[in-house]
């Protein structure tokens, strides 16, 4: 115990200063939400290339959680669900089921150009389709995988922090 | 002859007829129905001795050399009254249980002991000699190990159950007739009246008071004596477990109260802080067993030994609060610990016999194989139900009005005990606040896992709801607790003129209103009737509120939130060692819980894994660390001196000749 508050004093604070907001309308389901947005992570076949990058969003250095975002254990307890690769067949139901046990009002981000598009993975034959195709979609972030400072724009996106 | 003892001479013959025509009979109702009538004449002749009319005998013919000596005051009439209650219940009870198919409880032997039980425990409480108790108490041990070995033809564990209180219940008989014995040839006879008025050395009233409380905390199930109760009780049948832990076992408290308090006339402060301490170690380790155990039965019975530790703790304090001088804190914690007994009694005949309405509609007392009974046998369910709550110590339970008034007496305690009563009874009213808590705990895991939810197992998805005369006796026994719960002022006044009994200078009415109960000598108020009412008002509210603002809201109905696959299954849900491990874990010192992996691995190659199982238990500690090496001793002195034994008559004759020598030798030198 003395070691790790000893860890603490020592390692200070390293998130890094927070950028400026880009301006840019609140979608209205997002708005409804005041700012404060739990989120619920799916991985709908990804390659964790974007998991890794989530990860960074929620780590220290980032810091997600202070621009009132947070990751849920539980569809019942989230507001909006974060999926991430293309939806494989395995995942279809899942995805769904897990989108119906989301309560009103609630968001679907797509993370990542699978989740997207299918990526690399469009056309293979135990992909189903993106996730567009299964749930709607209100929110994509780009890139294979998406840099965290995207990840964290899209999110203050939906905050408005 | 008055009332009181037309009623008990009636209530003993009706045993004695019942058992008859149990044996002639043997039809369930025969025995039942004169059991019935039995305990309704032994608890009327409690009653009306508690109101007041006082009853004894002496008939020196019935026995040789000492005679049988009875008499009925109200503490005797309290137990009585008890013993007769529980006893209806579970007489109506066993009518329709003795009738399971393939448990042969409807045997001559079963039937005719039943009654022989009851009517043994209704004479203990009257017994006025030292001769007459041994005897009642002797005769209630046999006939409740004949019936604890009822059903040893099924089961070998009910052998095993069976000698382990063969040995406990004649230890503590024999740790008894030797502290009454000592008493005896202390005071000018044996009769009870000659013991009040025997003038003893103090070292010599010492030893009898600790071992008699040796003895009778034995019966009681108090730690580290109680360790035939989570074995006798889940072994025997079930109505036979109702009667043992709501009467049986009380008469280890009687004890306590009649020769501590009232034959030895109270002692010296630190006699009163053993049975405190021993009440208060007992309802600590009574409840933690029962918190992390998974067999139904086995909890009630760990849930007895706490019940019997709180009583104690409430004797212990009025012991130690007379001996300290204050009379009406001293009244009122042996009013608590009688009117605990009361309570308890009505509580846990009505879970025993539930148990045993669900062991006989599923084959299953295990917890985690339990479940969904709550649409299978709903009477059984609302009656279990009734009981738990009573249990729990929580408004609107019996539980709760005794404990109330027990803590009411160790929080009061007066400047005039010094610092052990400054440091005993804060640390009592802690221990009785963790206990309650812990029992809360206990009977939510038992009704929640073993009634609700889904079956865990083919018993308990096959259950069907019991007969009319088990619902009866059932049902009879959760009046009483609710009678209890809400207007505690019916047994009150009974409970405190026994308490007078032990100290008759205690100031009368110390608890007193029939809606509110006022304390006198010390404040305190508590009106059970109106706590029961608002709850219900604000259960209602609530309710009613919610039901209100959902109609107004927008609601879509959902999918069962599953993880996304495929349906839930049985095997899903919460059972009672998942319930409890949180509390397991916490508690891990003082339980010491074992685990067990066993890895199988298969037989082509040590690194492919067959089979891997897992094993979890609860050991009794005291009993794995305090018996097992005294057995192991004996056993092992035992084998050791068998070739003293080796079957030649000369060398037994000569053993004989040179004890004999021996006896004469020391008795020339002696004289």
């Amino acid at each position: 115990m003395p070691g790790l508050w000893r860890k603490i004093r020592k390692t200070g604070r390293v998130a890094e200063p927070a950028p400026a907001r880009v301006p840019a309308e609140v979608p209205a389901a997002a708005a409804e939400l005041a700012g404060s947005i739990q989120i619920r992570h799916v991985d709908a076949g990804s390659c964790n290339g974007c998991e890794v990058e989530i990860g960074s969003v929620f780590g220290p250095v980032y810091d997600g959680e202070r621009y009132g975002v947070r990751l849920v254990a539980s569809p019942r307890h989230a507001d909006a669900l974060l999926v991430t690769g293309p939806v494989t067949r395995n995942m279809e139901v899942a995805l769904r089921r897990t989108f119906e046990a989301v309560s009103e009002p609630r968001l679907v981000v797509a993370l990542g150009d699978c989740a997207r598009g299918c990526g690399v993975f469009a056309g293979a034959y135990g992909v189903v389709g993106a996730v567009g195709d299964v749930v709607p979609v209100d929110v994509e972030v780009a890139g294979c995988p998406p840099e965290p400072t995207a990840i964290v724009a899209a999110l203050r996106g939906l905050t408005g922090r | 002859m008055s009332l009181v003892g037309w009623l008990f001479a009636a209530a003993l013959a009706l045993c004695a007829l019942a058992a008859i025509g149990g044996l002639v009979w043997p039809r369930s109702w025969v025995a039942g129905a004169g059991t019935v009538a039995a305990g309704l004449a032994a608890a009327t002749a409690g009653v009306a001795s508690v109101v007041g009319s006082r009853w004894s005998a002496w008939l020196p013919d019935v026995l040789p050399l000492a005679g049988v000596r009875l008499s009925i005051d109200p503490l005797a009439g309290l137990f009585m009254a008890v013993t007769g209650g529980v006893s209806v219940c579970v007489a109506v009870y066993g009518i329709g249980y003795a009738r399971t198919p393939g448990h042969r409880l409807d045997s001559r032997g079963v039937q005719a002991a039943v009654p022989l039980f009851v009517g043994a425990m209704v004479l203990v409480p009257a017994a006025a000699s030292v001769s007459t108790l041994l005897l009642a108490w002797e005769l209630m041990a046999l006939t409740s190990l004949l019936l604890v070995l009822a059903e040893h033809r099924r089961r070998a564990e009910v052998g095993r159950a069976g000698l382990w209180y063969a040995v406990m219940t004649h230890l503590g008989f024999a740790a008894i007739l030797a502290g009454l014995a000592l008493f005896a040839a202390g005071a000018a006879g044996e009769s009870f009246d000659q013991l009040r008025a025997a003038e003893l050395p103090p070292g010599l009233r010492n030893a009898v008071f600790v071992v008699t409380l040796a003895g009778f905390t034995s019966k009681a199930g108090i730690v580290p004596l109680h360790v035939w109760l989570p074995r006798a009780h889940p072994e025997a049948p079930s109505h036979v477990s109702a009667l043992m832990s709501a009467a049986m076992v009380n008469m280890g408290c009687y004890g306590i109260v009649r020769v501590g308090l009232d034959l030895l006339g109270g002692g010296p402060a630190w006699w009163w802080l053993v049975v405190l301490a021993a009440g208060a170690l007992s309802a600590l380790y009574g409840i933690l067993q029962a918190v992390v155990t998974s067999d139904l039965k086995r909890l009630l019975a760990y849930s007895t030994t706490e019940n019997m530790g709180l009583v104690l703790v409430g004797v212990g304090a009025a012991g130690f609060f007379a001996a300290s001088r204050a009379p009406a804190l001293a009244g009122l914690a042996l009013t608590a610990a009688l009117l605990h007994v009361v309570n308890h009694a009505g509580f846990k005949t009505l879970l025993f016999l539930a148990a045993g309405s669900v062991l006989r509609a599923t084959g299953a007392r295990d917890l985690d194989a339990l479940g969904g009974l709550r649409a299978r046998m709903p009477h059984t369910t609302v009656l279990f139900a009734i009981g738990a709550l009573c249990a729990s110590a929580l408004p609107p339970g019996n539980a709760f009005v005794s404990e109330w008034l027990l803590l009411q007496s160790l929080i009061r305690v007066s400047p005039l005990s010094g610092v052990a009563g400054a440091v005993t009874m804060p640390l009592a009213v802690a221990v009785i606040a963790l206990s309650a808590g812990l029992a809360v705990a206990t009977f939510v895991k038992a009704f929640g896992v073993g009634f609700l939810a889904r079956p865990r197992g083919v018993g308990a998805e096959r259950a069907t709801e019991s007969p009319p005369s088990m619902l009866a006796g059932m049902g009879l026994a959760a009046v009483a607790c609710l009678a209890l719960a809400v207007v505690p002022a019916l047994a009150l006044p009974a409970v405190g003129s026994a308490a007078a009994v032990a100290f008759p200078q205690t100031p009368p009415g110390l608890v007193s209103g029939a809606v509110t109960l006022a304390l006198a000598g010390v404040r305190g108020v508590l009106s059970p009737l109106l706590i029961a009412g608002s709850l219900v008002v604000a259960l209602v509210a609530v309710l009613g509120t919610v039901r209100l603002l959902a109609a107004r809201r927008a609601r879509r109905v959902a999918r069962l939130w599953d993880c996304g696959a495929g349906p839930m299954s049985a095997r899903m849900e919460y059972t009672a060692t998942s319930f409890a491990e949180p509390l397991q874990r916490v508690f891990d010192d003082v339980l010491a819980p074992e685990t067990d992996v066993d890895v199988t691995p298969a037989r082509e190659s040590a690194y492919l894994v067959e089979r891997v199982a897992f094993h979890a238990r609860v050991p009794d500690r005291v009993e794995r660390r305090l018996y097992a090496p005294l057995l192991a001793a004996v056993d092992g002195v035992g084998r050791s001196v068998r070739g003293l034994a080796n079957g030649s008559v000369h060398r037994y004759l000569a053993y004989g000749f040179y004890a004999l020598i021996g006896m004469l030798v020391v008795l020339a030198v002696l004289r």
